[in-house]
């Protein structure tokens, strides 16, 4: 979903190697796509129910679908596999990868325009099945279609992780499913196990608490980590910084940084929508209230004692700098843990880095009387079919969406590329269990018990807000949230001109 | 141009041949005759005018489709609410809305700021570093240095730029952490300074344009009367206010023109850099009619937007055209 | 001819103001070429030594930016595993396509708008120049979904003709200027010598050949330096330098040694066409406006 860490890729393959996979492809895509064009063609032989599994997945062997995607590992991984779905269906794949934005533009213009130049879609969640999510082929008939091949793992909601096939398959309302999960970014705490060990002392002298992250660690303890390590490094220390938020020029990584935070405090949401569907008219923001004013003032003071570029780091530049051995925490997406483990590029590698659920809301913070919990939120890219495409385009793309989701293709992924899984049935595998313990082989296995076990499961997670409006809700949120956190702003204005600015934005004012 | 490459072209004096300004718009009154042509430019007889229309027309046609027709489906956007495929009439809704956008008004004054201040960077380290080159001995050389960075894209540069701002292994953020200008944040880190960090590499890439521009205007100043003036005492800094200076000011204008039109149309950099932010800070109009097109998928307000974008564009035009069309005149 | 030339005689000021210049164009120099050096030295770093850098205020440490083995691993990664060379080729058929469209139509153009005088010309002149100016962004959407409907989205015609927007205008715009100064007496003489319209107005293209020219390398460099464009209407089919060096940013973490070499390969080519046409450069970059 979000940038993909590069080095995640070499667990297992070389960089060299994943290069020229990667290369190759990118030639063939590059030639192809300048001699033919970027049209679908679907070829088609009929078969019966009874026909043999083989003939089921080759019926469309001969078509070109062309599937537009953003640049994530699983993409990458499965366009260099993309020869085994050929020898297995005939059918010819074109991926397309694109940055999150230019997939948005050109899926949308596709998507609304009442064509189907990219038959199969990545649907980010949020980002592009919120405001599309209508647009999209309703996958529900064809899972029970016996004259396809299915998956032997199924499709209901129990196959996937909690709540993964309604975040990113539907849109405000049951029944229709647009998109199976395809991958995913969950958020969980990265620290420094060696940092926290070696300075415990001091830290206990002064707050009279031990220096460890545990699921209780509240994000008022986090800010006192923070400050502590900042205070040291400041005296002259020889330590990084304690914490480092996600800003940058990437606004929907600002929005589920402050949002977990928000969340972690009584539960906290923006609109008193479902969380799972998400709704088209969300009405009047929570915004402005007593609890948002809180934590905003909350989250500022977190920045005051975090990394100073702050603002200037993305999500990916954040994760440079834990790499680069520059602040001692992150609550980081779990696909990034690949990454953070290569020895020859991170300083955090080498069993220096634990990982942990996301930190606990401060009941002290609380005013809403909610609840305190670990406060975790995502985003889950699902695989989706355009509904403008013929019948029979449908099908052959739903072909390969179940081969893309499948267990053995995630597996695949996850073992070559550092990929996220989305089936339980991956996770339930002896090779997957096994690599969940250093030494790994899937350095993002080690990240699994924090986020498959504790942080996706109620009542952490939080999925929304599903709004038509997300990205422009992402853009103005991050935009004022920085201007708070960077002190142009106070806490109370911050939320009060969010609250006017969203009502405005949803018709609710 | 040179006489080289236009034998025909023997424009007047010696100071009209290092330095032209062309005329503009095109009327019989209006073309030079001092250009030094042999005879004037004759209006072509009646029968042959159809030949010039047809090879007038694949241009024309071509431009008209790929320009004419695009802007006429902005206007008709505009005044919509777009779903493409459907478009309901919203009653100048989109124009409307944007006057309590504080996004787009500040979007405005930020594009005023950002164009102020890279200008007013660029016009006077340009024109002194023109002033100081002129005649020198290495002016050719240097010259050709300074240009190299307006061949550079945009994008490359503002990759460029991002990895020497970097606050973690930025060389420039350590150049400036080492002079004591910035603290231990990097300079697009702030909403203070984030403006300054697009500012600079703006100023950076096309300073010289602005000094290449003043040069070629130098050497267009009457010798003769800075020689009299020099034999009447005058020092050489009242010289150059009284006479270098006023006789620069048409081309600085064309200048500040063609680079303010720019920044309306160039933000390649600024997406790499900041994107607009960190909180808006550098969200110049043309970032958030990007952002609103692009990332919202607000079709009708975008366009909404880009007409008003393309309206101010197209006075500056007329008012560039005018100046060079006074130009002319002048020279004539 | 310069205006120093004639202050033959030294003041304490024009001396000091002699001083101060140099120095500050040596400033300059430095400035302005530093970037381009960090990107090209770079290039040849891994990614551990490109990311050393010395304590705050340790000038001597600076020396550890030449510290460092250089390797071509970039380069190879490019041209090896990342298909650079492909990108290449789109880059200059898309460039060198829509230039030469532009140049071709162009002259067409504004040759006959140069000979013959009708109503409304001075409008029509005016909407050409225009949508030149007009920002990027804002005809990009009504731009991409015409391209999308005629199926040119991804496809190299459909980036030649997207350049060809802001390049034919631009090129009628200059090329009248050098038909302007071409006398209409030649082609009367060749008239009257029995040569039709068109033999008298190929027999003016040499006189203006050179400048054409010129101008065909300068829409060569607007089109290859674009990346709105090209990231839009061009990617999938079409990616071109630009849009590659960007993309770098994004799946493969930050490769910065691999931006660093792609920025290289993006820009020597169009540095060293910038010294070949530097003559034009001023003229073209301020629309005829100035010329040198």
């Amino acid at each position: 979903m979000f940038y993909t860490p590069k080095d995640a890729v070499f667990s297992r393959v070389s960089r060299r190697k994943f290069l020229e996979m990667g290369g190759a492809a990118a030639s063939a895509l590059g030639v192809g796509s300048l001699t033919l064009g970027l049209g679908s063609t679907i070829t088609r032989s009929r078969v019966q129910a009874q026909s043999s599994d083989e003939a089921k997945w080759k019926q469309y062997a001969g078509s070109k679908l062309v599937f537009m995607s953003e640049n994530t590992p699983p993409s990458f991984a499965i366009r260099d596999n993309i020869k085994s779905f050929y020898d297995l269906t005939g059918i010819d794949v074109t991926i397309l990868t694109d940055d999150l934005p230019v997939v948005q533009q050109k899926v949308g213009i596709d998507l609304r325009g009442g064509k189907a130049d990219y038959v199969l879609n990545y649907v980010q969640d949020k980002p592009i099945g919120a405001p599309f999510g209508d647009f999209y082929a309703d996958m529900t008939p064809l899972f029970g279609d016996n004259t396809l091949p299915q998956d032997p793992d199924g499709y209901g909601d129990d196959a996937w992780f909690e709540n993964f096939l309604s975040a990113c398959g539907r849109f405000y309302k049951e029944g229709k499913i647009v998109a199976l999960p395809y991958d995913c970014a969950v958020a969980c705490t990265f620290y420094r196990q060696d940092l926290f060990e070696a300075n415990s002392k001091d830290f206990e002298a002064e707050y009279g608490y031990r220096l460890e992250f545990t699921p209780e660690t509240t994000w008022k303890n986090v800010t006192d980590m923070a400050a502590f390590f900042k205070k040291a490094k400041e005296a002259g220390k020889d330590v990084p910084y304690g914490y480092a938020q996600h800003h940058g020029n990437f606004a929907w990584t600002t929005q589920l940084d402050i949002q977990r935070m928000l969340f972690a405090n009584g539960r906290w949401m923006d609109w008193d929508i479902d969380d799972v569907y998400g709704s088209q008219t969300p009405g009047k923001t929570n915004w402005g209230d007593a609890q948002s004013i809180e934590i905003m003032q909350r989250f500022k003071d977190l920045a005051d004692v975090s990394h100073p570029d702050n603002l200037a780091n993305g999500t990916l530049e954040l994760n440079t700098v834990y790499q680069s051995g520059n602040i001692a925490m992150q609550v980081q997406y779990h696909e990034f843990a690949a990454s953070i483990e290569d020895e020859t590029k991170s300083r955090a590698a080498g069993g220096k880095t634990a990982y942990a659920v996301c930190p606990k809301g401060e009941p002290s913070w609380i005013k809403n009387g909610g609840q305190a919990v670990n406060g975790c939120n995502c985003g889950i890219g699902g695989i989706g079919i355009n509904g403008n495409a013929s019948e029979d385009m449908k099908r052959a793309a739903y072909i390969f969406a179940i081969w893309s989701v499948s267990r053995d293709n995630q597996f695949n992924v996850l073992k070559g590329l550092g990929g996220t899984p989305t089936r339980k049935s991956v996770l339930a595998m002896p090779e997957v269990q096994a690599a969940m313990n250093r030494p790994t082989t899937m350095p993002n296995a080690l990240t699994f018990d924090a986020v498959y076990d504790k942080g996706i499961k109620n009542p952490n997670f939080v999925l929304g807000p599903k709004i038509p409006q997300a990205n422009e809700y992402y853009s103005i949120l991050a935009g004022e949230v920085q201007k708070c956190v960077s002190g142009e702003q106070s806490a109370e204005d911050t939320c009060k001109s969010l609250q006017t600015q969203l009502d405005e934005l949803n018709n609710a004012g | 141009m040179t006489d080289t490459a236009l034998p025909y072209d023997r424009a007047g004096g010696r100071s009209e041949s290092l330095f032209r300004v062309r005329q503009i718009l095109d009327s019989v009154e209006s073309r030079p005759a001092a250009s030094g042509v042999t005879e004037p430019i004759k209006l072509n007889p009646k029968p042959s005018r159809a030949y010039f229309y047809w090879l007038m027309a694949p241009a024309i046609i071509l431009l008209a489709c790929i320009s004419l027709y695009p802007f006429f489906w902005m206007i008709y956007m505009s005044l919509h609410d777009v779903e493409l495929g459907s478009a309901v009439w919203n009653n100048f809704e989109n124009f409307t809305k944007l006057a309590t956008d504080t996004r787009y008004l500040n979007g405005w004054m930020l594009l005023f700021q950002y164009s102020a201040m890279c200008l007013l960077l660029q016009i006077g380290i340009g024109v002194f570093l023109a002033v100081a080159l002129n005649g020198s001995r290495y002016e050719k050389f240097l010259v050709t240095a300074f240009l190299m960075p307006m061949m550079m894209a945009p994008i490359v540069a503002g990759l460029v730029w991002y990895f020497l701002y970097n606050g973690t292994f930025g060389w420039y953020h350590w150049l400036f952490q080492s002079l004591g200008i910035l603290g231990a944040k990097s300079i697009l880190a702030s909403p203070t300074t984030a403006m300054y960090g697009i500012v600079i590499v703006d100023v950076w890439q096309w300073t010289p344009l602005i000094t290449l521009i003043t040069l070629a205007g130098l050497k267009r100043v009457p010798q003769d009367q800075l020689e009299a003036n020099m034999v009447d005492g005058a020092s050489p800094l009242r010289n150059f206010f009284s006479v270098t200076l006023p006789n620069l000011y048409p081309v600085l204008l064309i200048a500040v023109m063609l680079r303010f039109m720019d920044n309306f149309r160039f933000i390649d950099s600024i997406l790499v850099l900041t994107g607009g932010g960190p909180g808006n800070a550098t969200k110049i109009l043309p970032v958030y009619l990007f952002e609103v097109s692009f990332k919202f998928f607000k079709l009708g307000r975008g366009a909404a937007i880009a007409l008003t974008l393309l309206v101010v564009t197209i006075i500056l035009g007329m008012i560039l055209v005018k100046v060079f069309d006074r130009q002319n005149r002048g020279k004539a | 001819m310069a205006s120093r030339d004639i202050v033959h005689y030294d003041t304490p000021l024009s001396k000091a103001f002699r001083w101060f210049s140099a120095v500050f164009i040596g400033f300059y120099l430095i400035w302005t070429l530093l970037p381009i050096f960090v990107m090209f030295v770079s290039s040849f770093k891994d990614l551990l030594e490109a990311f050393k850098i010395p304590a705050v205020g340790d000038w001597m440490g600076a020396a550890v930016f030449f510290d460092f083995s250089p390797t071509l691993t970039h380069y190879e990664n490019l041209f090896r595993n990342l298909n650079f060379t492909s990108y290449i080729v789109n880059s200059l058929v898309a460039a060198g396509g829509s230039a030469l469209i532009s140049v071709v139509l162009g002259s067409m153009c504004a040759y006959s708008l140069s000979r013959i005088e009708f109503r409304g010309k001075s409008d029509l002149f005016f909407w050409i120049i225009s949508t030149r100016m007009a920002p990027v962004v804002a005809v990009m959407v009504p731009l991409y979904a015409i391209f999308r409907s005629l199926d040119l989205v991804g496809t190299l015609p459909g980036l030649i003709l997207a350049y060809t927007t802001f390049n034919l205008p631009f090129a009628i715009w200059i090329l009248k200027g050098f038909f302007d100064n071409v006398p209409y007496a030649i082609e009367e003489a060749q008239m009257v010598d029995g040569a039709t319209r068109s033999q008298a107005f190929m027999s003016i293209l040499p006189l203006v050949a050179p400048g054409i020219g010129a101008f065909l390398v300068l829409c060569i460099l607007f089109a290859w330096n674009d990346f709105l464009f090209a990231a839009i209407i061009g990617s999938g089919g079409a990616k071109t330098l630009p849009v590659a060096t960007r993309e770098l940013v994004q799946p493969q973490n930050i490769q910065w040694g691999s931006i660093m070499a792609a920025g290289v390969v993006t820009t020597l080519p169009m540095m060293l066409l910038g010294l070949v046409i530097r003559r034009y450069l001023v003229t073209g970059l301020t629309m005829g406006a100035v010329k040198e």
